[in-house]
């Protein structure tokens, strides 16, 4: 594979562009692991936070303000420095850099799916209790598939914060697209200077997101024609 | 698990220091950026409302490439890659500022466009009726009610702005995150280190959430 962008592009241009390739395969794992991780942890927040016991809704009401106030760099730090140090412990940069993403995104995609709840009609949940269906029944027969519609632009959109907010892993040493660009920029290879190299790791961060921009303006646009 | 040791942080008067001029920095550098962005953002909205040719291109695609790549890279690009290629030597702060304007009028830019465009829907024939022009109908009609009906979205974007300011650190700025990066390699005290940082993050955003509710009351809040 590297042969083949060396052979299209020349040296050093060939090879910086298959490394950058390469790594941004780490950026979108990375992406994935905290999109699955958060969006779990964000189903049982969202659940929690619309629960019929108190305690529930506080818990989750204060975990949601937490994440969305902490700094995701700080969360990084805390993750991958912070808590390692107070428990003496190794974590790898992996491992650090996905709790701190998932904390993150699972904060605020239970946000995003939580206005979707609501914006289901009380309504809907009287039909539930008329029907004799339990919290957890009236939410999955009859809440969620209607919260859909208005979760899913949002959730879409968020996709792409998750993947920006993926650059900044580096900091704590995760080996992605960001390092491999940084340690191109300060080589004093000619065809690798900061000017080329970071325009062309933003092309490569664009056409991850942009795709996924224009997904959810799509959905958005659906979902106000059917309304 | 090791002991936590807060004091060792807050009984140096050169760490206090150091985190004080840190959190004035960020919240200097996250106001000038905001404000600077926010007008070159009403620009960018107004270019696109008006749908000035090729300009409007432009906007959009500019709009649409700032949100859709991360702030560090643009802010690597600004402080290493620009001088570099023109052959100019600025402080890092300079950098940092042109970089968050950057970033920030992207974000507000949509939502101003947003806001334009939601506000003339059926305003246009009203407008038609009274026999206002279109500037008039604009800077009276849709821009007040766009400012006062965007301002929550907006609060809210510039407070979850300042909590990316953190990366400008990167580029060598005695930013907060600056700051705390140095005390952290002197004190080996990451965990108190980095907790105390992201208290200090929250009561900065929090004071911004109240800033931004004050301005709010004290100019658009009269009319609305």
């Amino acid at each position: 594979m590297k042969d083949w962008f060396v052979e299209l592009f020349g040296n050093p241009t060939g090879t910086i562009i298959f490394q950058i390739l390469d790594a941004s395969q780490l950026t979108l794992y990375l992406s994935l692991i905290a999109f699955i991780g958060g969006g779990s942890l964000a189903l049982v927040l969202t659940i929690m936070r619309v629960a019929p016991m108190r305690w529930m809704r506080s818990v989750s009401k204060a975990y949601v303000w937490w994440f969305q106030s902490v700094p995701l760099l700080m969360l990084l730090f805390l993750c991958g420095l912070g808590v390692p140090h107070l428990f003496d412990i190794q974590v790898s940069p992996w491992a650090a850099a996905s709790v701190a993403l998932i904390l993150f995104t699972s904060a605020y995609m239970s946000e995003v799916w939580r206005g979707a709840v609501e914006s289901v009609g009380q309504g809907q949940w009287e039909a539930g209790y008329a029907l004799n269906l339990s919290f957890l029944e009236t939410l999955r027969k009859i809440i969620f598939p209607q919260a859909v519609k208005y979760g899913l632009a949002p959730t879409v959109g968020f996709m792409v914060q998750i993947i920006k907010g993926t650059s900044l892993a580096y900091i704590i040493g995760f080996q992605d697209l960001m390092l491999i660009g940084k340690r191109w920029a300060n080589a004093p290879v000619p065809g690798s200077e900061p000017f080329i190299i970071f325009p062309l790791m933003a092309v490569m961060y664009f056409s991850i997101c942009y795709p996924l921009a224009l997904y959810a303006r799509h959905l958005e646009a659906k979902a106000i024609q059917r309304t | 698990m090791t002991e936590l040791r807060f004091f060792e942080i807050y009984r140096s008067p050169e760490y206090l220091d150091l985190l004080v001029s840190g959190a004035a920095t960020s919240a200097g550098l996250t106001l000038a950026g905001g404000m600077l962005g926010f007008i070159f953002a009403f620009l960018l909205a107004s270019i696109r409302f008006w749908k000035v040719p090729v300009l409007n291109i432009l906007a959009a695609a500019y709009v649409d490439f700032i949100r859709n790549t991360p702030l560090i890279v643009q802010l690597f690009f600004i402080a290493f890659g620009l001088p570099l290629l023109l052959g100019y030597v600025w402080p890092f702060w300079a950098h940092a500022l042109l970089a968050l304007t950057i970033n920030f009028s992207g974000y507000f830019a949509e939502i101003l466009r947003s806001g334009f465009a939601s506000t003339a829907k059926g305003q246009l024939e009203a407008a038609a009726a009274l026999n206002l022009s279109k500037f008039t109908l604009f800077k009276s009609i849709i821009l007040p009610q766009t400012l006062i009906k965007m301002y929550p979205s907006l609060s809210s974007q510039f407070v979850f702005l300042f909590l990316t300011t953190g990366v400008i650190s990167e580029i060598g700025v005695g930013d907060l995150t600056h700051a705390g990066i140095f005390i952290e390699s002197r004190s080996f005290r990451s965990f108190e280190v980095f907790m105390t940082l992201t208290l200090i993050y929250i009561a900065m955003a929090l004071s911004f959430k109240g800033l931004m509710q004050l301005l709010f009351n004290m100019t658009l809040g009269r009319r609305a």
